[in-house]
């Protein structure tokens, strides 16, 4: 049976145009590539360190 | 597909043959994106926007740089109403790609034509009061605007599914499966639009159900499906075999009891409609009459200040009028005295020698009126003084020594006094008045008088003995 008020939670206000710009600036764009760049250059970076310590 | 970190065009090797970089991982998970890109596509294809949406969301998480995936997320987007989310990835589509990228056309699309723009906004504006509405507890409000969000968008996902919740609440499940119907023809694979489609479906199966078998109720408890309270009410309520009968009955009195609703409420309306015209019709006439009565009032009141200033003038000019009578017929009047004159000397023509008579006439004379009258009257005055002043003075003179000698000093002061008008020469007359006087103890007259007889008579031993009484006098 469908209860309205939890139902009625899933519903959120839509993004206005006036928000948009916001929307775009605050935008998140992390994927997955980027942080396995990040890795691949902390995993150079601590090899350089290892080598300039011995 | 080119290196992360080079930006050089990558080969089959699993390492970049400009950089050297590792690309393998790099590699594999482009492909991912791009294998999650199809599917979206192909879920987009058969209209499963919901489906579309997860995928490729999934598929630029992986690799945001993924245009096509953007756009087409975008796309999907625009699909079902949400169009500010469709410009925010073609935007950032743009910005990843300049350059012959179709979401070029996508947003000129939207910003060539700014009144299509404005309806897009106004529908979301409404759509997030409507759900403003719904939070508060307004569902009705919330059920109009939602009306005028999908006039203004009709392919608005979210205002469909949303209204076939209210309509759903409202139980009105008919209304709720046209809504859910027009959002599986945006959205097929939309797991909300789904489950309340398929809520609503089993309610009106079980209603059909219902309808086919009226005393059914207790097959339909054992058929799958589910059954909420309300739903067993009904079943209780469709077992009873009076229940026929009942609403026969009752449909007769329910038109009965509908036709009396009816009179009543034609009578109330009849009431509500004539009775205030006819009340106000009424008013008017009173607020007309009171009007004149009171310009009548006003009129009355103007015409009474008038009267009364006519009155009080009336009055003071009488006053005035009585005044003037009074100079001419009182006491000290000029009619008497001209009166008093007249009968002197017809006393005096009559018989000269009887001067009391004529003395009798001239003391009636008062002394400010004679100074008032005219030159006749003063001629004449003169003339009867200069006839029996002297004689009349000596008369008033010999009775006032005598009063004096009897020490009646109210009376010699009254004689004497007379004596000196009568015949101001009689210097005698005015000294012994200022005696009797001062043995009557009235100082300040004494004073006065010795100081006339100083004055009136210089020179004389009259005058020496007042000017030694006046010393004395003020000594004391």
């Amino acid at each position: 049976m469908i209860n309205f008020e939890e139902e009625l939670k899933k519903f959120h206000p839509s993004l206005e145009i006036e928000e948009a710009e916001d929307a775009i600036y605050n935008q998140d764009l992390t994927d997955i590539a980027d942080l396995l760049v990040g890795l691949v250059k902390e995993d150079k970076e601590s090899s350089l360190s290892k080598e300039d310590k011995q | 597909m080119i290196c992360y970190n080079c930006g050089a065009t990558l080969t089959h090797n699993d390492f970049c043959t400009n950089c050297g970089a590792d690309v393998a991982r790099y590699k594999k998970i482009v492909s991912t994106a791009n294998l999650l890109y199809n599917m979206g596509l192909d879920k987009a294809r058969v209209r499963d926007l919901s489906g579309a949406t997860e995928t490729l969301r999934q598929c630029l998480k992986l690799d945001k740089s993924n245009v096509d995936a953007r756009n087409l997320l975008g796309l999907v987007y625009f699909e079902i109403g949400e169009y500010v989310l469709a410009l925010n990835e073609w935007v950032i589509s743009k910005n990843l790609r300049p350059t012959k990228n179709i979401a070029d056309d996508y947003i000129s699309l939207l910003q060539d034509n700014p009144a299509k723009l404005d309806t897009y906004s106004q529908a979301v504006k409404k759509y997030n009061q409507a759900l403003s509405y719904c939070y508060q507890g307004s569902l009705d409000l919330a059920v109009i605007q939602l009306k005028k969000v999908l006039s203004l968008n009709p392919k608005y996902v979210q205002a469909h599914q949303l209204l076939a919740l209210l309509y759903i609440n409202d139980e009105q499940w008919q209304d709720a499966k046209k809504e859910l119907n027009r959002c599986q023809k945006i959205d097929v694979g939309n797991t909300i639009t789904l489950r309340y489609l398929n809520e609503t479906r089993n309610i009106l199966d079980m209603d059909e159900e219902d309808a086919s078998y009226p005393t059914g109720g207790l097959e339909i408890k054992g058929r799958k499906g589910v059954l909420d309270s309300a739903k067993k009410n009904r079943e209780v309520i469709s077992d009873t075999s009076y229940a026929p009968i009942a609403r026969k009955e009752n449909k007769t009195i329910t038109t009965v009891v509908n036709v009396a609703i009816g009179i009543l409420i034609g009578i109330a309306v009849a009431y509500l409609l004539i009775l205030p015209a006819r009340i106000t019709a009424a008013r008017e006439g009173v607020d007309e009459s009171l009007k004149a009565a009171g310009e009548q009032l006003d009129a009355k009141t103007a015409q009474i200040n008038s009267l009364e200033q006519e009155l009080n003038s009336s009055k003071n000019q009488n006053e005035k009028l009585k005044e003037e009578l009074e100079i001419y017929t009182g006491e000290s009047g000029k009619l008497s005295a001209v009166d008093s004159l007249l009968g002197a000397v017809n006393s005096y023509l009559e018989n000269p020698d009887d001067m009391k008579a004529v003395a009798d006439y001239l003391d009636q004379i008062d002394q400010d009126t004679l100074a008032g009258a005219g030159e006749s009257f003063g001629t004449v005055y003169k003339l009867m003084m200069s006839k029996v002043g002297v004689d009349v003075g000596s008369t008033y003179y010999d009775s006032g020594m005598k009063a004096y000698q009897s020490e009646m000093y109210e009376d010699a002061i009254k004689d004497l006094t007379k004596a000196y008008t009568y015949d101001n020469s009689n210097g005698d007359a005015l000294y012994n008045l200022g005696n009797a006087y001062r043995k009557s103890g009235d100082i300040v007259n004494a004073i006065e008088t010795y100081n006339k007889v100083i004055e009136e008579f210089p020179d004389t031993e009259m005058a020496t003995r007042s000017q030694q009484y006046v010393n004395e006098l003020n000594v004391d």
